[in-house]
């Protein structure tokens, strides 16, 4: 029961938060003159209107689950790993480039390209943990910065080492290492599927086992669980190597399953959208993985949306940074000690009486 | 000689906005406040900037309108960073998103669905006479426009007002010890919100630059990492004001090198150049020690109970 | 308690007022901007036509169209031109027309099924680097009908469907008009190009700006070359299109022209920066690919491209159901392409003669 309330009470501040953000994208929306209501419609006809549009919104939810399961991991354990962006990227030169180069096709060709993915994601990611941990720096800046490090490296090779002709992009990978689709009319491939799997794998380590239990008392306490005797840097180092690891196996599976190929704009805001919903999900991974199909929704719908009403795409994303604001200001709230003492004051006499 | 001279003209053109933004960060950072938005904060900044110039006419109020704006935009950091203890990266975050999709959305409401180029007229330059006859440097520094004048005017302001007064020791103080900056009786509260007043206005200028003095239109994604490389910029210049125009100025030659590279066709792919200001940052990183990374209260909650 | 109310009712006052009290204090009503802007650049582009008189929809139904862009339809270039083009032909034909513009390149293919389940019955995509989104959403949606603007001369072939065609300008053409004037206008005999991709269409361009400029300057006793082109791999990064204006002037550069939209943009900007310096206008720039002589002082001459008779054909074709696996190209001598006003800049003298060459390209004699 007790539980039941806390999760209850989890759930309030975002949902509150999606409210009043669609409250105020109404209001701009019926400012430019378009009937909310009917954008709205189209908003979510467009997400789930038809089959075609479920297998948009799924598809589109795929990376986005993998950066949020990134972010969701490495804070639960205390580490500000930004660089999610970074490593979905290099995770998908390197699958690109394994496709390229070895030509391996089939089976053989995805999974290699995947674990290759995962294994630069890995890498990238290591690279801020290291730095924090031998020369105690900050880890959010350095991933930042190595962000764009990744974006321009891509830039270097669709425009400038491998280009398709004419076009700055990469040639398409070989049909034979596409993931398959898994209901055939619906884009969305078995990286759904892996990306679901990952979030199941990460709840189960983070709660139900040792390490996990440990990984979260690093991240809930640093000097405390030094002085117990847990050795905080390696894990402090291998979270941000397994998030790095989960981005770069995103980043691979997005190009094995939907783009094919490096191009511009590719995998661009994953990064920080996954930290938004990582945190709007309260750091808990199925619930995450549920926040980034929420903003899959929104992002496929607006697009429908947009062409239906004239309501701009900026309207949605609008709304998105709203929902963002106000849920993580609504728990900042919650967290404040004055909100602690009003709510004892509202809620304790009540619950003395029904005691 | 003429190659030379245009190559640190484009220099200097280019890391105009950048030192700007970068400037707005490092007040914020001494307050203690790490703001990651200052992309977004220059991007409405840009816009207000834009629209205010394009229907009054005037350089100056849009300037100072992108000003206002970006003093806005980022009091939704300030309120809950500062009040709600929020995380600071997050907000920075946040508002990198809402911004720049605030600002799209104004231009297509204003503007409408349309094919017009819409274009207003850049500040002109003001040449300083006699000092702009000098070789290579006179164009360099005295044929400019005012905005960069006042640019270079404010980096002395900042050094001397960090370096040598007392206000600015109590500035400081709010980002290293914040506990102990309030025993000596400094509001604490207030001088961080002040911090995001003027950050706030100082990447709003930055990004109102890009389209009253530098550029004549508007575009969504004008800022292009900009406010990013401020950030590092901030690092690169070891949060000193001195240092941030002279990291400016270095990455500003990047950029304008990459450029004349590639106008020149030679095949070196410009991104490398690019990368750049963001390799620098991390290897400072990893050379400096912690303790040397920036104001010790970075980024920290304040609580008036912990005293 | 009532401080803490008094802390959320601020916290949502700000935010609301962030959010939208910012947005009425700036702008006017959006209803009224919206309207009379959409009413506007249709009127102003001439139409060209060769086909017959637009067959009236005879079953009633109202055919929709829908265009996406990854430069903005505001750009004062190529996004304009081929929006332009759209409203154009929409008009003429009783169509409703569509856009979504200034859309990133991994969103081409979201952006264009989005108006495929909608139930638009042709989606416009100008420009090559479209293609692939193109020929991925043709495979799914075989009912609605491609028309792809630059698009290849295979690229119909490669469509499973048979429901892509390619409106191809002659890139060839487009460079000579530019080429020519080019050619008896500078002085240094140094010319600038700015691209904005490297697509082939672009490439195509530049061949023939070049030849053509160094034909008609070896006439007039010129050496004339052209500059290594930069490209800005973009089509929206105006202050980056004014840098490689400045590099290429201080080369020596005195006449411009490109092909990379908002860039140009930024290049005219730059050009204007430098003849104001001077004193006097010696550099020029030839727009492209609508006639926008005056909105820069140093235009003297447009490269115009009006693709709405293509875009028009493309809905005649719809309409009768035959849409599909053509290429339709434009030329010099079916109206698609021709060269604008001139400005005073102009000699009357060169004036004559450029467009003595205009008629010899024409007649197919150009260069012969």
């Amino acid at each position: 029961m007790e539980k039941l309330k806390k999760a209850f009470g989890a759930c309030l501040v975002p949902l509150l938060s999606i409210l009043l953000a669609f409250l105020i994208g109404g209001i701009i929306m019926a400012a430019l003159g378009a009937d909310p209501f009917v954008a709205v419609k189209f908003l979510f006809q467009g997400a789930f209107g038809t089959k075609a549009g479920i297998g948009t919104t799924l598809t589109k939810a795929t990376p986005l689950m993998f950066t949020a399961l990134c972010a969701c991991f490495a804070y639960k354990c205390g580490v500000f790993n930004l660089g999610g962006e970074g490593q979905f990227l290099m995770g998908s030169m390197a699958a690109f480039l394994t496709c390229y180069f070895t030509g391996l096709t089939g089976f053989a060709g995805i999974v290699l390209a995947l674990l290759a993915g995962a294994l630069a994601g890995g890498i990238w990611g290591m690279i801020p943990g290291v730095l924090k941990i031998t020369r105690g720096q900050n880890e959010m800046i350095i991933s930042i910065m190595l962000n764009y490090v990744a974006t321009l490296l891509m830039g270097v090779i669709y425009t400038s080492w491998i280009r398709d002709a004419s076009v700055p992009q990469t040639p398409a990978i070989d049909e034979a290492v596409h993931l398959p689709r898994i209901v055939s009319g619906m884009r969305f491939t078995w990286g759904l599927v892996i990306a679901i799997a990952v979030g199941l794998i990460l709840y189960y380590v983070l709660f139900w086992t040792n390490a996990g239990f440990r990984l979260r008392a690093v991240g809930y306490n640093m000097t405390a669980s030094r002085f117990n005797g847990i050795p905080v840097g390696r894990y402090m180092l291998a979270s941000f190597i397994v998030s790095g690891a989960i981005a770069g196996l995103g980043g691979s599976a997005e190009l094995l399953g939907t783009q094919f190929r490096l191009i511009n704009g590719f995998g661009a805001g994953y990064g920080f959208d996954g930290v938004a919903m990582a945190l709007i999900g309260q750091l808990h991974p199925i619930a995450t993985m549920l926040v980034a199909l929420f903003f899959a929704v929104l992002r496929v719908g607006s697009t429908t949306m947009q062409a239906a009403t004239g309501v701009p795409t900026s309207v949605s994303d609008i709304i998105q940074a709203l929902v963002i604001v106000f849920s993580v200001a609504g728990m900042a709230l919650t967290k404040l000690p004055e909100f602690e003492a009003w709510k004892n004051r509202v809620f304790g006499k009540r619950k003395e009486g029904a005691a | 000689m003429d190659w030379v001279s245009s190559l640190l003209l484009a220099t200097v053109r280019l890391a105009i906005p950048v030192l700007l933004i970068s400037l707005a960060e490092l007040y914020g950072q001494r307050a203690g406040m790490v703001n990651i938005g200052l992309e977004g904060l220059a991007a409405i900044g840009a816009l207000v900037g834009f629209l205010v110039c394009y229907i009054t006419g005037s350089n100056w109020l849009g300037l100072l309108c992108g000003a206002l704006a970006g003093i806005a935009v980022n009091m939704i950091y300030a309120f809950s960073t500062i009040t709600l203890c929020a995380n600071h990266t997050v907000y920075g975050m946040a508002i990198n998103i809402f911004a720049p999709a605030l600002a799209s959305f104004i231009y297509r409401v204003y503007f409408g669905t349309g094919s017009d180029l819409k274009q207003i007229v850049t500040m002109s330059s003001v040449a300083i006479p006699g000092l702009k006859d000098i070789p290579i440097i006179g164009g360099l520094l005295f044929d400019q426009s005012p905005m960069v004048y006042l640019t270079l005017l404010f980096v002395v302001f900042t050094a001397v007002f960090f370096g040598r007064t007392r206000a600015g020791l109590s500035y400081k103080s709010v980002g290293e010890h914040p506990q102990a900056a309030a025993t000596l009786g400094i509001n604490v509260i207030g001088v961080k919100y002040l911090a995001c007043v003027i950050c706030g206005a100082l990447s709003g200028i930055g990004g109102a630059y890009l389209t009253t003095c530098y550029s004549s239109t508007y575009t969504d994604g004008i800022v292009a990492g900009r406010g990013f490389i401020a950030l590092a910029a901030v690092i690169f210049g070891r949060w000193s004001a001195g240092g941030i125009l002279l990291a400016c100025l270095f990455f500003g030659f990047c950029d304008a090198l990459q450029i004349k590279l590639q106008v020149s066709g030679i095949a070196i792919p410009y991104q490398f150049f690019q990368m750049i200001p963001y390799l620098a940052t991390v290897l400072v990183l990893s050379l400096i020690g912690a303790k040397q990374a920036g104001p010790r209260a970075n980024g920290q909650p304040y609580r008036r109970e912990q005293r | 308690m009532k401080k803490l109310l008094a802390l959320l009712l601020a916290a949502a006052m700000l935010l609301t007022f962030a959010a939208c009290a910012s947005k009425p204090a700036e702008t006017q009503t959006p209803a009224e901007t919206t309207t009379e802007e959409t009413a506007a650049p249709a009127a102003e582009t001439e139409t060209k036509t060769e086909e017959a008189p637009a067959a009236e929809t005879t079953d009633g139904k109202t055919y929709k169209v829908a265009m996406i862009c990854d430069s903005s339809i505001n750009d004062g270039g190529w996004g304009a031109a081929c929006y332009n083009a759209m409203i154009a032909a929409a008009e003429r034909k009783g169509w409703q027309a569509e856009v979504t513009d200034s859309i990133s390149q991994d969103a081409y293919y979201d952006s264009i099924v989005a108006y495929c389940m909608l139930g638009y019955d042709m989606i416009y995509a100008p420009g090559n680097q479209y293609t692939d989104a193109v020929l991925q959403a043709a495979e799914e949606y075989p009912d609605i009908a491609f028309a792809l603007l630059n698009g290849a001369a295979d690229t119909p072939e490669k469509a499973v469907n048979k429901n892509v065609s390619s409106l191809l300008p002659n890139a060839q053409q487009i460079g000579w008009i530019a080429g020519a004037l080019a050619g008896l206008m500078t002085e240094s005999g140094k010319l600038g190009f700015i691209g904005g991709m490297e697509l082939d269409t672009t490439k195509g361009k530049i061949a023939g700006y070049e030849e053509a400029a160094k034909y008609v300057g070896e006439k007039e006793g010129k050496e004339v070359s052209l500059l290594n082109v930069p490209y800005a791999n973009s089509f929206s990064d105006a202050p980056k299109g004014k840098e490689f204006a400045t590099e290429l002037i201080a080369q020596g550069a005195d006449v411009f022209f490109g092909d990379a939209s908002a860039v140009d943009s930024g290049a005219r900007e730059a050009i204007d920066a430098a003849n104001a310096a001077a004193g006097e206008i010696k550099i020029f720039d030839i727009g492209q690919p609508a006639d926008i002589l005056g909105q820069n002082e140093c235009i003297i001459c447009s490269q115009v491209t009006d693709n709405s008779a293509m875009v028009a054909a493309s809905m005649e074709a719809v309409e009768a159901g035959t849409f599909g696996g053509e290429v339709l190209y434009g030329t010099l001598q079916n109206g698609t392409l021709s060269a604008g006003a001139l400005s005073d800049l102009v000699p009357a003298d060169v004036q004559e003669k450029y467009l003595s060459y205009i008629e010899e390209m024409k007649n197919d004699t150009f260069m012969k």
